[in-house]
């Protein structure tokens, strides 16, 4: 099926179309790119019920290009391609004004054709093909930021690209064990090398998804990158990729389950991503930074839900996937509407908009409201599910989800406290609203989110639920109300409790965005949140330390070897002619001792022959 | 013209005609210039027109026998035409750039001729099929470019070139009397011969030792590193075909042609030439990352990536093999590019301190953007072709069950990301430190943009270069799985 070739192509071609159009030439290009993810859009929704395979000749030794549509990455191809168009419209305005409009179409339309690839890619060198590919628009898109941006893409590339390099060695590695580099074909058991592969693929993904410790980029990126990059690939392309795949490698070609020590791995994963990322979102200043800590923390549930290995934690992981890209992105687009508006995304500069930007605000409320888990919207219902498996596997991990989420929504509660409400200052009393290229995308996932949650049945029916199959499914439908009454209770315990708490932070701090200061300041989390701020817990960094000690002591030896060359043959040589020298004293009678010695070695050596 | 005399020409055109360019060039600079590319084109012409015969599975040998078993002998396979279409054509690429960069100079006669020795030098050795010949090839090589390395005669590029020549022909006398030992043990220096007469005499590992001892002297492999990064003295047209498309690139072929294409190396060879080219691969990254003088962290670069080739070469599986031969071809096109960028740096700033550069992206947008491919492409990023490679390197290492190497080499590959960013980052962006005049030359910022765009296609196009890479694996003794 020649047409699963369009996704990937169309949006290229669009891309390389835009980047040669001259630069005076905004609004060709800008219909070039509505044009080319339009397309796109009607294209995944014609295959999203598709079950169709391309392939043509590649390389051999099992590297195929062979794409594959079916269910699930239908599901993903469409989601992406939503998601496109929704940033792309929004970026009809947004990037209306700014520098290097050209790259940034470009670079997103790449973005889009390379994550349609990796999606639907049947081979696994086919998929790397695309997935890593994603870093050079990755680097670009970062890098046409501000002034200080390429420090800021540099390290989003050194860290994705190193993981990446993980992922290859993988790829390697499940393709020597299976005997085939065919995802559909591979079915792998844990064993220890297949532990090992498991781990290096699942590196890959998670660090895609942008889970801890590869997350420290997309902070720094928060500040320095256009802001539609934000919404775009660490809220929503990223995060349906990187769990996508980690989805696809648990769940079909490796058969993880819940006694594996994998499965604990990866539940260990998600709690420390959920606690660590919202504990430094908690004290951000910043409207986009915040949000992409938050970015970072809700990646945690996803790993977690997948692997907890019992269907209500998958299912309710792959839910808070979409619900994340949906919520995610909608926070960013608000964001990029205040920074906009009002030129800053400082949240001390920051209050009072609300009443001046209704849209954004009533947009902010619902996609808020779906990352804290307020019933009825969406997130709730996937946190819900995600509880659920987590509890099934332990109550320590159901508890590091449920404080996680309780930090979560006191830190929403100060963000939109902040910035929306409150008193306004006097540089922001002409703010207006955005135009509507900005709100329509807004509006539109909103309202998605408010779908999928009063509906939750047609998202977990027709996307998540066949993900799993029925088999394994065994019976159970997870839609509609949660089953467990105790763990609604307890989701609402805690959203009155953050509310409380933020009623309390507003009293003594006196302000919205001094509402946590009482956290902040608390005794013990004072140092280590000082030490974080000073970002000494970065782990890019402390890698950094140890590569540039450890190519120290590896350039000595370099240095050792040179000197035997440069020093110590020369010395050796010197000192070997300055002795032989000495032998060349110029007297006869020397020079004919010498020679009868020699005579006689030369008789004594021909005669014991 | 017979495929034979396509073989003779291929060699002898420039090899002999390169004597005449230094007369031209008395007569017409330009004339001399073009004269010089002409040769290298037809080298390339040559060799590209071999492809159909060999492609349809003829293996080409020009033979005649000489006294001493001196016998004259060169054959054209898959990987002779290879190796002969890479070297030739990069080489063409680097002698258009010399156009530019060599202009400003004393003695260009000297230089042109010695470029074009050197290829057609290349070019014998890479179809010898005879010890004796390869020998006497591989030493013209080493006189040329001890020329070449020392080209500004000053008192330290002139030490420094014969650095590189005493270690790299210590190396080639101990690989001579690999070959006499190798020869007696045999009862020939043809390659054929020793071919058959394997299976009956195993040879003995000193033989061995000797033979690779010459072969990582002239590729720069641990412990006979260290004269390569000294050589960036030389023009960077010179380091470019020195370091990255060709010198380097002999013993790598010769090793293929000799312990894969002839002699199977012994389970312990198997395991030793890895684990050296893998502590040379680390140990050169580490230095790259060090290194603050462009052409020096490049030079490095390239140590480290020959420590992939050799491993690639030497894992005794197509997969490995097959991606050692595109390793070869991505690593020739993208180094190439990656020095040119650093001569056209170099020549407008006056300056190869990465600590005094910055900021030369807005003054040298091109040359910007095709070290940036470049580097991406021995980075080994889709979809630029270094990816294939070194994912093929990789998998065949993990294929082979060298577990703890592959590992290394993983590190290897995370420290070529490192400093090849490092050394973009500080010389293109930041803070402008030492101003440039713009890119001046165009002839020179074409050079590089070429192969800039060729790592790109080499990628995109993998089929085709692929296609030639696996047939280089039919047959041959070396290969096992």
């Amino acid at each position: 099926m020649k047409l699963l070739l369009l996704p990937v192509l169309l949006p290229v071609v669009f891309a390389l179309a835009a980047l040669v159009t001259p630069a005076a030439w905004r609004r060709a290009r800008e219909a070039l790119s509505i044009l080319a993810v339009a397309i796109n859009l009607a294209c995944a929704i014609a295959l999203f019920k598709a079950d169709a395979v391309f392939q043509m000749p590649w390389l051999g030794f099992g590297m195929e290009f062979k794409l594959r549509i079916y269910q699930f990455s239908g599901f993903i191809l469409l989601a992406a391609a939503f998601f496109a168009a929704c940033v792309c419209v929004y970026s009809l305005s947004f990037m209306r004004e700014k520098p290097a409009h050209k790259q940034f179409y470009s670079y997103l339309l790449i973005t889009l054709g390379l994550t349609s690839g990796a999606v639907l890619a049947d081979n696994l060198i086919l998929m790397l093909f695309f997935w890593e590919g994603l870093l050079l628009t990755l680097f670009g898109m970062i890098a046409i930021g501000n002034k200080s941006a390429f420090k800021t893409a540099t390290k989003a590339f050194i860290i994705v690209g190193i993981s990446d390099l993980c992922l290859m060695a993988g790829i390697g590695l499940t393709g020597y064990l299976a005997g085939t580099l065919n995802i559909s074909q591979i079915s792998l058991p844990i064993t220890k090398l297949g532990g090992i592969a498991f781990i290096l693929l699942m590196i890959g993904a998670i660090a895609k998804a942008g889970a801890m410790p590869f997350h420290s980029w997309i902070p720094d990126a928060a500040n320095d990158a256009p802001l539609p990059f934000m919404a775009f690939l660490p809220a929503s392309l990223e995060k349906l990729l990187g769990i996508y795949f980690l989805a696809r490698i648990s769940l079909d070609m490796f058969k993880l389950n819940p006694a594996s020590s994998l499965s604990m791995l990866l539940m260990v994963i998600g709690c420390v991503t959920i606690l660590l990322a919202v504990m430094m979102a908690l004290i951000q200043k910043d409207y986009k930074r915040l949000l992409s800590y938050h970015a970072i923390s809700q990646v945690g549930y996803m790993i977690l839900g997948i692997g907890t290995c019992v269907p209500a934690g998958i299912i309710g992981g792959l839910f808070h996937m979409i619900n994340h890209a949906l919520y995610k992105s909608c926070l960013f687009l608000t964001g990029g509407s205040v920074e906009k508006q009002a030129g800053t995304t400082n949240l001390e500069k920051l209050g009072g908009l609300g009443l001046k930007m209704p849209v954004t605000f009533i947009c902010f409320i619902i996609a808020a409201a779906s990352i804290s888990g307020v019933p009825p919207f969406n997130g709730f219902f996937s946190k819900e599910l995600v509880y659920d498996g987590a509890l099934e596997r332990g109550v320590i991990f159901y508890l590091a989800a449920l404080v996680g989420s309780f930090l979560t929504a006191a830190s929403f509660l100060k963000l939109g406290h902040a910035a929306f409400l409150g008193k306004i200052s006097s540089e922001n009393n002409n703010v207006k609203e955005s135009s509507w290229p900005m709100l329509a995308p807004m509006v539109t996932i909103a309202g998605v989110c408010v779908l999928f949650g009063l509906y939750n049945r047609l998202p977990l029916e027709t996307l998540i639920q066949p993900v799993l199959g029925a088999e394994k499914l065994g019976g159970h439908v997870f839609y509609g109300m949660p089953s467990n009454v105790m763990l609604i209770v307890m989701t609402i315990v805690v959203l009155i409790a953050a509310l409380i708490n933020h009623v309390i932070g507003v009293k003594i701090g006196g302000s919205g965005l001094k509402a946590v200061d009482h956290i902040h300041y608390s005794p013990v989390l004072i140092g280590v949140y000082d030490r974080a701020e000073k970002r000494m817990f970065d782990p890019y960094d402390i890698g950094l330390k140890l590569a540039v000690a450890g190519s120290q002591a590896l350039w000595r030896v370099d240095r050792a070897i040179d000197w035997v060359y440069d020093g110590l043959i020369v010395k050796v040589a010197h000192f070997s002619s300055l002795r032989l020298r000495q032998f060349q004293s110029g007297y006869y009678a020397v020079y004919v001792f010498w020679a009868i010695l020699a005579s006689v070695a030369a008789v004594i050596f021909l005669l014991k022959q | 013209m017979t495929n034979q005399n396509l073989i003779l020409s291929a060699v002898f055109i420039p090899l002999c005609l390169a004597f005449a360019l230094p007369f031209i060039g008395k007569l017409r600079q330009n004339a001399r210039n073009v004269f010089a590319l002409l040769l290298a084109l037809a080298a390339f012409a040559c060799s590209t027109a071999l492809l159909p015969a060999v492609l349809k599975g003829d293996i080409i040998n020009v033979f005649k026998a000489l006294q001493l078993g001196f016998n004259f002998s060169f054959i054209a396979d898959p990987l002779a035409v290879f190796m002969a279409i890479v070297s030739s054509f990069i080489s063409a690429v680097i002698i258009l750039y010399s156009f530019g960069y060599i202009s400003h100079y004393k003695n260009q006669n000297e230089y042109y001729l010695m470029v074009v020795l050197f290829l057609g030098a290349m070019m014998g050795l890479v179809f010898s099929a005879n010890l004796i010949f390869l020998y006497i090839f591989w030493e013209i090589t080493a006189i040329t470019s001890w020329r070449l390395i020392g080209f500004f005669r000053e008192k330290q590029h002139v030490l420094r070139a014969d650095k590189a020549f005493m270690v790299t022909v210590f190396g080639a006398l101990l690989m001579l009397v690999g070959f006499i030992r190798l020869g007696q043990e045999m009862g020939s220096y043809d390659l054929f011969v020793i071919k058959d007469a394997i299976s009956i005499h195993p040879v003995s590992n000193v033989t061995i030792a000797l033979i690779l001892a010459g072969i990582f002297s002239k590729s720069a492999t641990l412990p006979f590193q260290t004269w390569l990064p000294d050589a960036g003295v030389a023009p960077s047209p010179v380091t470019a075909l020195l370091h990255a498309a060709v010198l380097v690139k002999i013993g790598v072929y010769v090793f293929a042609r000799i312990f894969v294409a002839t002699i199977p190396l012994t389970q312990f060879w198997h395991a030793a030439v890895p684990m050296a080219a893998g502590i040379s691969a680390l140990v050169a990254a580490g230095a790259a990352l060090v290194e603050t003088d462009l052409k020096r962290i490049i030079a490095y670069s390239t140590i480290s990536q020959i420590g992939f080739i050799f491993l690639g070469l030497s894992m005794g599986s197509e997969l490995g093999f097959a991606g050692g031969l595109l390793y070869i071809l991505m690593h020739g096109l993208a180094k190439a590019g990656l020095f040119l960028c650093a001569g056209i740096v170099e020549q407008n700033t006056r300056t190869k301190d990465i600590t005094k550069l910055g900021g030369l992206i807005t003054a040298m947008p091109v040359t910007a953007i095709s070290f940036l491919f470049c580097a991406f492409s021995v980075m080994g990023i889709p979809p630029f072709g270094g990816f294939f490679a070194k994912y093929m390197v990789i998998a065949a290492t993990l294929g082979g069950r060298h577990f703890i190497i592959a590992a290394i080499f993983i590190i290897g590959a995370f420290l070529t990301i490192l400093y090849l960013f490092r050394a973009f980052n500080m010389v293109f962006l930041g803070q402008v430190k030492t101003s440039a005049p713009g890119e001046k030359e165009p002839v020179m910022v074409f050079s590089v943009a070429l192969l800039a765009v060729l790592s790109l296609a080499g990628g995109i196009f993998i089929r085709y270069p692929n296609e030639i890479a696996q047939l280089s694996c039919a047959g041959l003794p070396g290969i096992f799985k």
